[in-house]
């Protein structure tokens, strides 16, 4: 019974969250985690941002699951002949814009986690971002590269 | 494989390694009609060099002779580039296993770890095979693997952080006390491939495309005599 009813009062509360976030503009699409292998020292993570507000709000924070290990804001960026990793503080997204955290670009790393994650897998992230609002996203493990198929651009649908 | 490398002077020592490998690209290759690949002309000799492999034991020159052989250098440390070349790497096994035709020979891929600090032969194995049960992942001892990865061309640097900072290390005071094992390798994503004579024959500058990839590696086989 008391199960039942945190149930509905946390899909309350998630699907609050997304309609808050919807007024305020940014909204999270196509959130993933890239397969690795089972020692994978380092796990990544990928969705679109879309902001669908006049002015600039950036991804500050990404907070997850504590078995899977540190989590960071980097971008791969070719310089000098070199991909190169570059930490990041937050990932804007330009008014009435959308950035992609995708393979070879902007992402979130998750650093030495006890576990990794197989396919299938649906991983918790909270992102939180310069307006003040958060967001819980689920986001599926699941195989890809640099050519997704659908990646990036889809919209959620509620 | 203590030895730590410093950023500036490795990276611009193995630029050089990389112009002189370029520069060393002949015309003539261009009429093989490649959309991905450049073919060296004549091929590279590559220094002899003996690395760790978890089931061969060893992984040589000599394992690189009568076959073709696609070399990728990297760690498995590595959040993003490894894992999307990897990953690439096996759809271009998975092409070929479909379509057995499709090239002259099947290509053996070998993952190379830049970072034998971190990246054992068992960690390497497990992690490359991860990809493709036929990926083969190895490493050395660094200054093995540096020689290697200088003849081919392929440069890296180490790169630090602390509260989000990136370091620069001073050679002389070395690496801050706490962050030795924190580091994040920069690395170009080319892809070279070596021919049965264990030379290097040719570079595939990223971005890759499976499609691309079988379908140069194909050209450049036929080619081959």
């Amino acid at each position: 019974m008391n199960m039942n009813i945190s149930r509905v009062l946390s899909t309350l509360f998630l699907l609050a969250t997304v309609f808050s976030v919807r007024a305020e503009g940014v909204m999270v699409s196509d959130p993933w985690v890239r397969a690795a292998p089972p020692n994978a020292p380092a796990l990544a993570a990928f969705m679109s941002l879309e902001n669908h507000s006049g002015s600039e709000v950036a991804l500050i924070g990404v907070t997850a699951a504590a078995e899977l290990g540190r989590v960071e804001m980097h971008r791969t960026k070719m310089a000098d002949g070199m991909m190169k990793m570059i930490q990041q503080k937050n990932i804007p997204v330009a008014p009435h814009s959308s950035t992609v955290l995708k393979p070879g670009s902007w992402h979130i790393m998750m650093i030495g986690p006890a576990k990794v994650p197989t396919v299938g897998d649906q991983i918790h992230l909270t992102l939180s971002f310069s307006d003040g609002s958060e967001q819980m996203v689920m986001a599926e493990v699941r195989r890809g590269g640099m050519m997704m198929k659908g990646g990036g651009h889809q919209m959620m649908h509620h | 494989m203590k030895r730590i490398f410093l950023k500036n002077s490795v990276a611009l020592l193995l630029l050089f390694g990389l112009s002189a490998v370029l520069s060393g690209c002949d015309r003539s290759a261009e009429r093989l009609n490649l959309d991905g690949s450049m073919v060296l002309s004549p091929p590279k000799e590559l220094p002899e060099f003996i690395f760790e492999h978890r089931d061969m034991g060893k992984f040589s020159a000599e394992n690189l002779k009568g076959k073709w052989s696609l070399f990728f250098f990297g760690y498995t440390h590595c959040p993003d580039v490894c894992p999307t070349e990897l990953f690439m790497l096996s759809e271009v096994m998975r092409k070929i296993e479909k379509n057995p035709e499709s090239v002259a020979e099947v290509p053996q891929v070998v993952f190379v770890s830049v970072d034998p600090q971190r990246d054992t032969p068992d960690s390497l194995q497990e992690y490359a095979g991860y990809y493709h049960q036929s990926f083969i992942g190895t490493t050395g001892e660094q200054e093995s693997v540096d020689i290697l990865a200088r003849a081919m061309g392929t440069m890296y640097e180490r790169v630090y952080y602390l509260n989000g900072k990136q370091l620069l290390i001073d050679e002389e005071e070395g690496v801050p006390e706490g962050v030795e094992n924190s580091y994040l390798i920069n690395h170009s994503a080319s892809i070279f491939l070596v021919n049965p004579e264990g030379d290097m024959h040719a570079v595939f500058s990223a971005p890759h495309n499976p499609d691309v990839m079988v379908k140069d590696l194909a050209t450049i086989q036929r080619a081959w005599d």
